[in-house]
């Protein structure tokens, strides 16, 4: 019985190390940057059969990826109390419900040093189902990067390059990138200082 | 099929056997084989289960390096492992053999001014890939660094305090697919190569355990099983890929497979995804539309230790 392990273990051996030393040989040779430079043709990132479903709301960007379309992440969706409408009107109330109603909860940080930006900046006064940028123009809140990119226009660039933010769950299909508000706080948009989520141990283990 | 014999020998057993010894175990096989063969149902004995197990691990021994089989042993030996693991009591596993597409190079890009060091790539890495809890394995390290430095041993790779500290930066360290990799070159048992998509992996089944890719690795890039890796079954991720997160054994080498099975159905590695600074891109390299080629057009790029030649597939990046 042992005898014939070794036979067909040592055949095995020899078998396998023949046709995979070939292989490797073909497949040496060009740089990783060769690669890239030779390859000119766009990928069509909509083969990719497998179904990819987002469990989020998306809505078509009003800009343009490579010349192509591309998604952001929905942000009406996920505002608390939209529309603002609702309760912004000529209408009176109660002074009790103050605290309620005046967003006693929302600190503003944004802005340099003590330059803080007011509501109205970047909100519409008259309008308040929407934001304004500084040539007065309505912007619908799920597309609130083109009131970002007013200043923030190099992360802007790059955002819809893709060296800012990020894309949500998939390198393939179709384009969806998370908007400015899915990653930073409107209000507060730097990111936060806290404890790691985990460790490493020392090298040496 | 040494290494595996021994490996095989190792394998845990249940608790309520006792341990085997090589020579027993490769006996009862033979038992078990004939016993199968045969049509026996030995009441009292073996039961039919432990006659499968018996009868699905001895084909296991003699299968080929991954490399080597066709489509159709492929599908078979993942039947094989996901009814070996249903028999163990792992559940339902459902083991992927989805091999490369064409046109696909998969690159990353990581930006060295966004990481904040908050770790939750680490800490996806782990769930996803079911890395071994008790030595507490990890693909990714990071290592926060003074300002100006761009190499990594000069960095504190396991620090544990409040972050991002004024004036440090965070780098991220793993295995980088080497299109030109040393370890590969090292293993004496090509139990370890380079996909067409550029994914370097391991054949666990192949692998001796010997360590030489280990220490021809520049980048801390592999991981060694010097235990049976061990995940509560809770926790364990069933969407698994025969050269990715499949469950490893004492005794063979892991790394980082760019999570081959996500990537190979479009998503994002599980690191990527879970990154809340989006200092993490990744995609494909020979698409010019691609995130991560436009990084490298437009953005201040470099590579760790690359006058190695190994070429990685790995840069950094600033804003
Ligand atoms: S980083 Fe290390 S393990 Fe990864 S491919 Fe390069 S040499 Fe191999
Ligand atoms: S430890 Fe590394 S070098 Fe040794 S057989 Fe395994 S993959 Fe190959």
């Amino acid at each position: 019985m042992k005898k014939i392990f070794l036979c067909s273990n040592l055949l095995f051996l020899v078998l396998g190390t023949m046709l995979l030393s070939c292989q490797a040989a073909m497949a040496s040779g060009s740089t990783v940057m060769d690669r890239i430079h030779a390859a000119k043709e766009p990928f069509d990132n909509m083969k990719m059969e497998t179904a990819y479903q987002l469990p989020v709301k998306t809505v078509l960007a009003k800009e343009s990826y490579q010349g192509g379309t591309f998604r952001v992440l929905a942000r009406k969706d996920s505002i608390t109390r939209f529309r603002c409408s609702v309760c912004h009107t000529e209408k009176k109330m109660l002074a009790r419900d103050g605290a309620f109603f005046t967003h006693s909860d929302i600190e503003i940080n944004h802005g340099r040093g003590d330059d803080k930006l007011a509501c109205i900046e970047c909100h519409d006064e008259k309008d308040r189902d929407f934001l304004r940028d500084a040539e007065g123009k309505n912007i619908d809140f799920d597309h609130s990067y083109r009131l970002c990119g007013q200043c923030h226009f190099r992360q802007k660039r790059d955002w819809l390059g893709g060296a800012h933010g990020k894309r949500e769950a998939y390198w393939a299909g179709e384009r969806v990138v998370r908007n400015c508000t899915s990653c930073h706080s409107p209000h507060s948009p730097a990111f936060e200082t806290k404890m790691p989520v985990t460790y490493s141990l020392p090298l040496d283990q | 099929m040494n290494s595996s014999r021994k490996k095989e020998g190792q394998m845990k057993t249940k608790k309520n056997e006792k341990k085997t010894t090589r020579r027993s175990f490769m006996k009862n096989l033979s038992v078990a084989a004939a016993a199968g063969s045969a049509g026996l149902v030995t009441g009292g004995c073996v039961s039919l289960e432990k006659t499968e197990e018996m009868g699905l691990k001895w084909e296991e021994y003699f299968k080929k390096n991954y490399r080597l089989m066709t489509e159709e042993e492929k599908g078979e030996t993942v039947a094989r492992l996901e009814r070996l693991a249903k028999l163990k009591g792992d559940g339902d596993i459902q083991m992927s053999s989805q091999g490369p597409r064409e046109n696909v190079l998969y690159g990353y890009a990581f930006n060295i001014s966004r990481c904040k060091g908050y770790m939750d790539c680490v800490e996806a890495c782990v769930k996803e890939n079911n890395l071994d809890r008790t030595s507490k394995t990890q693909y990714i390290r990071l290592f926060e660094m003074d300002s100006g430095q761009l190499d990594p041993t000069t960095g504190d790779g396991k620090y544990h305090h409040e972050v991002p500290v004024e004036n440090k930066f965070y780098m991220g360290v793993q295995c980088y697919h080497c299109e030109n990799a040393p370890c590969i070159k090292a293993c004496p048992t090509k139990a370890t190569w380079r996909e067409p998509d550029g994914i370097v992996v391991v054949d666990y089944d192949w692998c001796i355990g010997c360590r030489y890719c280990l220490a021809a690795c520049p980048y801390w890039g592999r991981r060694f099983n010097w235990g049976e890796p061990e995940i509560p079954r809770e926790e364990m991720n069933r969407k698994q890929h025969y050269l990715g997160n499949r469950m490893r054994m004492k005794g063979v080498m892991e790394k980082c497979t760019f999570c081959v099975q996500r990537t190979r159905q479009g998503k994002l590695p599980a690191c990527a995804e879970a990154c809340p600074t989006g200092s993490r891109v990744f995609g494909n390299l020979l698409d010019p539309d691609s995130e991560i080629r436009f990084i490298l057009k437009h953005k201040k790029v470099f590579r760790f230790k690359e006058e190695l030649g190994t070429d990685p597939k790995f840069w950094y990046f600033i804003d």
